[in-house]
């Protein structure tokens, strides 16, 4: 109880130095579904699974990969509407910095951009963290990219991560597959296993997502056919 | 009298074999009457890019001055140096939005791109830009500059005498105009190296 | 009419005004200082709308202080010319200020140094120039004779020719100047040049004299 009595104000110390709402932030996140995203030498995938609260809702309804700009992807672990919000925002600011440039958005800026956000939620009054971790996967001039951005604001540049439940064993699932030179088709494959592994019950087309980016820089959320075909390469 | 002769100038930028050259006049007057022959029009953005801007010269300075605090805050940002297309479409939408109380000036923008190709354009007051493959003019000897450069100017030219060819369509421009001359600032800027020069005209 | 002349010589500065407020055809006074002494090592020639100009330059000298106290130095001439271009650039699109300004200051590092800062917020560092009407006459004359590294004597004999030739050709030539120097000891007067008979006092005995007559 003694960190939650100074939980009066969001966004306020506690006396051992932590601000509370960001670890319940991300509670909420780390019980969340799990995504994951690697990136290859060609491109990078974003996963993430799908669960819906009953069979009766049409999982074509449900997108939980978005692309922020034709050649950015997102990917997040925790509450939807908090990424929906997010997802917004960012799109505004990457339209926003081609308006003014009239260049694309770097992979870097609009991660610093959305990471900004969050962090101001944090520090804000009147409002509370983004129950949310993001995987941003992008290709720009810099080559492939893979972030992760939490409630706090901080970012770090990832190999490949996973988030939300059964973050420990996917990451211990990732780091054994993982390899410098991985392709593209490797790097889904492994995604695909990765998810496999810590989901409850059995995978199919329908309940898991696929976000990719290759070197032609156009962000594609793989459709259920297309999943269908890379589930089977790996069974 | 237009706000944009109020000072007198001008300004011209060409494109050569893999570099540009981009020139002024130096001339700071209040309409008729000179009070400096040292003014600076020409500016350095970083080094492969530069922006001349004539008209107002009040308004080319405080341009230059935000110009400059929102590159260095771009390159803090992005580490990295502005593309000159970046940099041209960064200083069009600065412009149109004072697009009802604009800033008497219009730009020049010359600068080296990715693989050091040249990359030269205008753009009026409020922003609209206009690229070039050749040459670009503005300030009051425009219209002599025009006349100039159509005439001296031949498509991939040689530093030196890129040099020579911006020179001599800067001098013999501005002797045709009352508001702007008293010597010239030519750069002359490839991939290695920028060569700046000051140039003596009919200093009367 | 206004007319507010500077020289910069080899390590001092010279600022020269006329004295005179005129409002239309009618002269007010003729002991009006229009050379202000911003801080220990800077003088500021100002002409314009007498309003603004007095408005404007006592900002200025304030914010300097303001500087010199919050930072325990004072601001450079170069700075501080930047910083007055600002304020007129800013105040230019808003409610501006009809202030023509010539700032000459001291610093150690940089020693002498003059700046032109005209109403539209111009800025340009000059080593001879003029504003108002004695302009036209004025940097003409130094262009002829103005040299780098003149004396203090050489820069004040300039500064009387110039004022000797509005005397001569300008039709409303103010009566009184005011020559202010700023080297390495600080701002300070340093003459001033009076066609006589500018008190009201003597007015006054000029006209009991013409009706005894």
């Amino acid at each position: 109880m003694g960190d939650s009595q100074y939980s009066f104000s969001l966004t306020t110390f506690s006396p051992s130095g932590k601000l509370v709402q960001i670890e319940h932030a991300l509670t909420a996140v780390g019980s969340g579904q799990t995504s994951l995203g690697i990136k290859a030498a060609n491109g990078v995938v974003i996963a993430t699974e799908k669960k819906l609260p009953s069979i009766l809702v049409d999982e074509t309804s449900v997108q939980k990969i978005q692309s922020l700009t034709p050649n950015i992807g997102v990917v997040y672990s925790g509450m939807g509407p908090d990424f929906r919000v997010l997802v917004r925002k960012s799109r505004k600011q990457a339209q926003q910095y081609y308006r003014l440039y009239k260049e694309t958005i770097p992979v870097t800026q609009l991660v610093r951009e959305t990471a900004a956000v969050m962090q101001e939620f944090t520090q804000s009054g009147g409002v509370r963290p983004f129950g949310v971790s993001l995987l941003i996967a992008g290709y720009d001039d810099n080559g492939p990219q893979l972030y992760q951005v939490d409630p706090s604001g901080s970012y770090f540049s990832w190999k490949a991560s996973a988030m939300g439940k059964n973050v420990s064993n996917a990451k211990t699932f990732l780091e054994k597959r993982y390899t410098e030179d991985m392709e593209l088709d490797d790097a889904i494959h492994t995604a695909i296993l990765t998810l496999k592994e810590g989901y409850e019950g059995q995978i199919s087309a329908n309940n898991i997502e696929i976000g990719v980016i290759r070197a032609d820089r156009e962000f594609k959320v793989l459709t259920p056919a297309e999943i269908k075909d890379f589930l089977e390469e790996v069974e | 009298m237009s706000i944009f002769e109020y000072n007198g100038s001008a300004v011209v930028a060409m494109v050569g074999k893999n570099c540009f050259a981009i020139a002024s006049d130096r001339r700071l007057g209040v309409q008729l009457q000179t009070v400096a022959t040292d003014f600076q029009r020409v500016f350095k953005i970083h080094g492969k890019l530069y922006i001349g801007l004539s008209g107002l010269a009040s308004d080319a300075q405080t341009l230059y001055q935000r110009l400059v605090f929102k590159h260095k805050l771009y390159q803090l940002r992005e580490e990295r140096d502005m593309k000159p297309e970046t940099f041209a479409s960064l200083v069009s939408s600065m412009l149109y939005e004072k697009r009802f109380g604009p800033y008497f000036c219009q730009p020049i923008i010359a600068g080296l791109g990715q693989d050091d190709e040249p990359f030269i354009c205008t753009m009026d007051c409020i922003g609209a830009k206009e690229l070039a493959k050749d040459f670009v003019v503005s300030g009051t000897a425009s219209e002599s500059l025009y006349g100039a450069c159509e005439s001296m100017y031949k498509p991939n030219m040689e530093p030196e005498e890129l040099f020579e060819t911006i020179s001599q369509a800067l001098l013999s421009s501005v002797d045709r105009d009352c508001l702007s001359g008293w010597g010239g600032y030519v750069l002359i800027v490839t991939a290695t190296e920028v060569q700046e020069r000051v140039l003596k005209g009919r200093m009367d | 009419m206004e007319c507010v002349i500077g020289v910069v010589g080899r390590d001092f500065a010279v600022v020269a005004a006329d004295t005179s407020a005129v409002q239309s055809i009618l002269v007010h006074k003729t002991d009006e200082d229009k050379i202000m002494l911003l801080d220990s090592h800077k003088l500021m020639g100002a002409s314009g709308e007498p309003g603004d100009r007095v408005q404007f330059t006592e900002f200025i000298q304030k914010n300097l202080h303001l500087y010199q106290f919050r930072n325990n130095m004072p601001l450079s001439t170069a700075a501080t010319a930047n910083f007055t271009r600002g304020e007129l650039a800013t105040a230019l699109r808003k409610n501006p200020y009809s202030v023509n300004i010539i700032l000459a200051g001291f610093d150690k590092d940089a020693g002498a140094s003059m700046y032109y800062i005209d109403y539209i917020a111009t800025l340009h560092k000059i080593d001879k120039g003029a504003f108002g009407y004695g302009s036209y006459f004025c940097l003409s004359l130094m262009d002829k004779l103005y040299h780098p590294d003149m004396t203090v004597e050489e820069a004040v004999d300039l500064v009387d020719k110039c004022i000797k030739e509005i005397r001569l050709r300008l039709v409303v030539a103010p009566q009184n100047f005011a020559i202010k120097i700023v080297d390495k000891d600080g701002a300070r007067d340093y003459a001033r040049r009076e066609i006589g008979g500018d008190s009201p006092a003597a007015a006054t005995t000029a006209a009991t004299v013409a009706t005894t007559a």
